[in-house]
């Protein structure tokens, strides 16, 4: 007999609701990696939102502006941290079970795909540095070199917090408690959601 | 907890939304459509990202509400500022 069963047996209870609380639900990794998470997702929603307004207010220079840029850089980045995020979740998982070693691994192949991040984001000021173009020369390219660089700091950031805890799994220290973990998973994870909405901004739209 | 198959088709899903919404430059003609095409695109991706890499659709509902209706109401706002 199922757990289920016998526990609404013995308590009129609804099957479903005592579904709900044996999955046990819980926010993964620390709470207070959740505040700074919104603390930062708020900064950059105030970016974003900035960034929109200012577009609206200069459309012609902003459209002539975004054709200096590189769709293709901007496409590359956001493949190269979406695949990231793929190899740090399934470092998590393989730490849920207990699989210190392919938890590294995936967390070094992770970590090698963001370093193209951080290639072809150089590359872009590079570019854009040897065409004459700077954080001065108009509006538009004093929010593109603030808000891409501010994200560039914040995917820096991510990968000092992965290295870091691929440091300690090699130290046996999620065997029990594996919040530190999954704390720096969803950092990282953030930082990709980030892009996800910059690069159209920039980018596309 | 996932399975490797569902994170996988997660990235995947990612990728081809990824790919649609550059493409989409190309071929949608109509600016509201277009905006609001890669601005949804936005959306979906970001419920990706929580639901799955984060690994919030098993948490509790009040953080997985949060982290969603983020990735709703900011693409929704700058839908709003272009269109308006």
């Amino acid at each position: 007999m199922s757990n289920t069963v016998i526990v609404s047996s013995m308590v009129k209870i609804s099957e479903s609701h005592i579904n709900e609380l044996l999955k046990n639900k819980r926010l993964p990794g620390d709470l207070a990696m959740w505040f700074f998470i919104l603390a930062e997702l708020t900064v950059f929603a105030i970016f974003f939102i900035g960034f929109a307004v200012a577009e609206q207010l200069n459309s012609e220079m902003f459209i002539a502006s975004k054709a200096k840029l590189h769709p293709v850089a901007g496409l590359v980045n956001t493949l190269a941290l979406i695949t990231s995020s793929l190899f740090v979740a399934l470092s998590v998982s393989a730490i849920h079970l207990g699989n210190v070693k392919k938890s590294i691994n995936l967390l070094i192949i992770s970590q090698c795909i963001a370093c193209v991040y951080l290639v072809v984001k150089i590359w872009e000021y590079h570019f854009l540095f040897s065409i004459g173009i700077d954080i001065e020369t108009n509006t538009f390219f004093t929010l593109y070199f603030l808000i891409t660089f501010f994200h560039f700091m914040h995917v820096l950031l991510g990968m000092v917090i992965l290295m870091l805890i691929g440091i300690n799994t090699k130290k046996g220290a999620y065997k029990e408690d594996i919040s530190g973990f999954e704390s720096g998973a969803c950092y990282w994870h953030m930082v990709d959601m980030l892009w996800i909405i910059l690069f159209p901004l920039i980018y596309i739209i | 907890m996932l399975t490797t198959k569902q994170t996988i088709m997660s990235w995947l899903f990612l990728i081809i939304l990824t790919l649609v919404s550059v493409y989409a430059g190309k071929v949608l003609d109509n600016n509201l459509v277009f905006i609001t095409t890669v601005l949804l695109i936005v959306f979906l991706k970001g419920q990706q990202i929580t639901d799955i890499f984060m690994e919030l659709r098993d948490a509790p509902r009040m953080w997985r509400l949060l982290l969603l209706s983020y990735v709703f109401i900011i693409p929704t706002a700058i839908c709003a500022i272009y269109l308006f």
